[in-house]
């Protein structure tokens, strides 16, 4: 067993202090936002007297350490409190908008894998040749366009024009997602792909030459089985730190591909929360997807050491 | 005088009831998309135009505002009648009325409602009905309003959203501690006695209506309304994508279709682009104290300084350049759908010469600098700004444009920190009273924080407030317009229609100058 208890559970122990710190800076973070909820939120007409009224109604008037202290306190009791400008629950806005992100993030890392690998494989079989070139081009295109640009580019032309697919929302049954999220997902799998392919090739490049694969030739082994033991599963595993690592860029990404595409998500919900100083949303969904990244890193950790033996002792 | 005023009126309601005899199809679903969602469907404590704008829908008022938004047709109420003294109000109410779930409305629950729309602790709304003393229940179809002094809007107040009439046992049953917890529990389902019943609603999503079966109103021709089954609002913020949802058929209608596309949809064979008349009006907010918060001299303390900035302005070319010639010139600094506004033809028509002479008089022949905030992101600001930058570099004033996100702009605009930015405003009211309380009246919010202020004006608006007599109430509005527009805190710069896009299929939807979205007359053809 590759994989020790021990060292799943000083994983599990790292992400405490990571978390207890994430609470305070994004805290203080967005309280040192210019601005406030109550005067954003009622608009250029209230009266000096609405903001008093209604800023200690919300007790945003009491000292900020109280206020933090109420933070820690209600979190403790698996409560977020109330959001200030949607007026009902964080802890429910976040249960009913995070699904959609997850997914779609979910989805896009899938795609990318699928595009990723077999064109990986065939850019490297075929290093330095024209194959190559082509491939390695086409995904440059795909990592240098910007999210919000080649996601009104998908729409004009498949869900628009071509008509094959809805212009936005998201569906009720899993299929009804799968089409609904399929523009989105592609949009963002686009720049990923290209990032896991160009790394991905790289490795197999490096490992096909390197002197354990020559051993396994000479051996006789057939080329599949080389192919399939020795060089993937040597060549994958910085591919999987890399995916690991970039799921936080594709929640950042689905944040302007859910406005774009009009799915109801926790990354539509966190730039509006942003732009009205929604600070127990804000707060919220920080932390919510500080687990979810916190969580991937552990998944990709564990996977990285069932495929290396040396790591995860 | 007043009582005849009444009795005519009540004849005319009798009368009224004014939808269209179109042949509207009866029945279908109407799906409409929204660019951003309501936030809280209670009449008193929203104060936002996405809950203002479709509460007219669930809820109804004792009198409802006419389409071009300047009177008041019947609601719930079918007469009124005031005293001699204009402090006492009489008001009949509709028999017959129920709630959307079949609860009969009382007058109760009419006192119930305008007590709590009247409560000053209630939200931001409540001066609407500040002249209101008691409202007490005087027979079981009468209500009768006491006054603390006239006030020639309290009828107009009675047919604005924040008196809408809610069933009082149903609220009351609400959880929580508070009013406005209950207010946040209740509106989670709304109940009314509007054209429509709240059915669900998942929060920037989507909001279910059906229709109200027990629905008061008839069309001209004797059909129940509404027409459609159903509506629903759907939420998508990106303008684009609401379009092509719309070009696509997958929503039948789309709000906020940008100036820049309604050419576009406007020659597309399958759609209506609508521009509704409005009240809003587009303007630069001006800082006139003395000195800024930085210490230094606030050039725009002097009037003559101010005029300049507007004469040096191209309204027609700016509103080609950033409205597409959707837009018009201002004449006031309130809409042209206010009613009592007054003005001789475009305010500060073109006149670079004089903006000159202006500024060289106020000792700026050199020109000077101004700074405006603008919100980042969006696009109207930045053609704004870049435009007036340009326009205004002709006469020597250099305008440098500070880009930062709308919190941060309300936080230093509320704090006088600021030169200059780019403001909008839509009336709630169909009357002068609200803008020139917001614009012209220090009191309020320092004349939209401007930090102009006027002793005759403020006198003038106290006295309008209590003047029963229409045509001395136009006279004190005209003063108080002349007096702001010759030293002007503000650069009026458009008035802009509301641009509504529907499939050509869907007819009888109306938006009032206000800003009301009204569906009842709405029908799907086939």
């Amino acid at each position: 067993m590759p994989v020790s208890l021990r060292y799943v559970v000083l994983r599990l122990l790292q992400i405490v202090p990571t978390f207890l710190l994430i609470m305070v800076v994004v805290f203080v973070l967005v309280h040192l936002l210019p601005g406030d909820p109550t005067s954003t939120m009622i608009g250029d007409r209230a009266t000096d007297a609405d903001v008093t009224r209604i800023n200690a109604q919300l007790g945003l008037d009491r000292p900020i350490i109280v206020q933090f202290g109420i933070f820690v306190e209600q979190f403790f009791q698996g409560e977020l409190g109330d959001s200030i400008v949607n007026r009902t629950s964080v802890l429910g806005l976040i249960a009913h908008r995070l699904p959609a992100t997850l997914f779609l993030t979910a989805f896009a890392a899938l795609l990318a894998l699928f595009m990723a690998v077999p064109l990986a494989f065939v850019a490297a079989l075929r290093h330095n040749s024209g194959v190559d070139g082509t491939i390695r081009t086409a995904f440059q295109v795909g990592l240098s366009t910007p999210v919000f640009y080649l996601g009104i580019l998908l729409l004009t032309l498949f869900a628009a024009h071509l008509r094959w697919f809805p212009v936005g929302g998201y569906g009720e049954t899993f299929g009804d997602k799968l089409y609904h999220l399929f523009l989105p997902a592609l949009t963002l799998a686009l720049s990923l792909s290209a990032v896991l392919m160009r790394n991905l090739r790289n490795s197999i490049v490096e490992v096909l030459e390197a002197e354990y694969v020559d051993f396994a030739r000479a051996k006789g082994l057939r080329a599949r089985v080389v192919l399939g033991k020795h060089v993937l599963r040597n060549a994958v595993i910085p591919t999987v730190t890399l995916l690991g690592l970039n799921i936080g860029t594709l929640i950042g990404g689905a944040v302007i591909t859910e406005t774009v595409f009009a799915v109801p998500g926790a990354g539509r919900l966190m730039i509006d929360s942003i732009y009205g100083r929604d600070y127990p949303v804000i707060q919220g969904l920080t932390l919510a997807f500080a687990i979810v990244v916190s969580l991937v890193f552990l998944v990709t950790d564990l996977v990285q050491a069932a495929l290396d033996p040396r790591v995860g002792t | 005088m007043k009582k005849l005023i009444g009795a005519l009126f009540s004849i005319a309601l009798a009368l009224a009831v004014t939808l269209p005899a179109a042949a509207a199809t009866q029945g279908g679903k109407l799906v409409f998309a929204r660019y951003a969602d309501s936030l809280l469907l209670d009449p008193v404590y929203n104060d936002a135009n996405v809950d203002i704008w479709v509460l007219t829908n669930l809820y109804d008022t004792l009198f409802l505002p006419t389409d071009d938004g300047k009177d008041v047709q019947p609601g719930l109420a079918t007469a009124w009648q005031a005293a001699d003294d204009g402090l006492t109000y009489t008001i009949t109410l509709r028999q017959g009325v129920k709630f959307a779930d079949g609860t009969p409305l009382t007058a109760d629950d009419v006192k119930w409602s305008l007590d709590r729309a009247a409560n000053p602790k209630n939200g931001i709304w409540n001066f609407l009905l500040a002249s209101v003393d008691t409202v007490a229940v005087t027979a079981p179809d009468t209500i009768t309003i006491k006054l603390k002094q006239p006030d020639p809007v309290l009828i107009k107040a009675l047919a604005t959203f924040n008196t809408a009439i809610l069933p009082q046992k149903a609220y009351e049953a609400s959880p929580g501690a508070t009013d406005e917890e209950k207010a946040k529990a209740f509106a989670e389902h709304p109940l009314g006695t509007g054209p429509f019943k709240f059915v669900s609603w998942e929060r920037n999503v989507s909001m279910k209506l059906t229709r109200n079966e027990n629905y008061w109103r008839k069309d001209a021709e004797g059909k129940q309304l509404p027409y459609l089954d159903a509506i629903e609002f759907v939420t998508i913020p990106d303008d684009a994508t609401r379009i092509l949802k719309l070009q696509a058929g997958e929503v039948d209608g789309s709000e906020f279709i940008p100036y820049a596309r309604v050419a576009e949809l406007k020659a597309d064979p399958n759609l209506d682009m609508q521009l509704w008349p409005s009240t809003k009006v587009n303007f630069l907010t001006l800082n006139v104290r003395p000195t800024l918060k930085d210490g230094s001299k606030n050039p725009m303390a002097d009037a003559r300084v101010r005029q300049a900035m507007n004469y040096a302005i191209d309204k027609d070319a700016l509103i080609k350049l950033v409205t597409f010639d959707v837009a018009k010139p201002m004449i006031s600094f309130m809409s042209s759908s206010t009613p009592y506004v007054s003005g001789n033809g475009p305010a500060f028509p073109y006149d670079q010469a004089k903006a000159k002479a202006l500024l060289a008089d106020a000792g700026y022949a050199d020109g000077l600098d101004i700074t405006s905030l603008a919100l980042a992101g969006s696009a109207d600001d930045t053609a704004i700004l870049s435009t007036v930058q340009q326009m205004w570099s002709q006469v020597g004033i250099r305008l440098k444009i500070e880009q930062v996100d709308n919190a941060t702009r309300t936080a230093r605009y509320r704090g006088g920190d600021f030169q200059m930015r780019v403001s909008l405003w839509t009336d709630d009211i169909a009357d002068p009273n609200e803008i020139v309380s917001y614009f012209a009246d220090f009191k309020n919010i320092e004349s939209m924080h401007t930090g102009w202020q006027d002793k005759k004006v403020s006198d003038l608006f106290d006295a309008s407030l209590k003047e029963m007599d229409a045509g001395k109430r136009a006279a004190q509005y005209k003063e108080i317009q002349d007096i702001y527009m010759a030293a002007p805190p503000i650069i009026p710069l458009y008035e802009s229609p509301y641009p509504v896009a529907f499939r050509k299929a869907v007819k009888g939807f109306v938006q009032i100058p206000l800003g009301n979205n009204i569906f009842v007359g709405a029908s799907v053809e086939k």
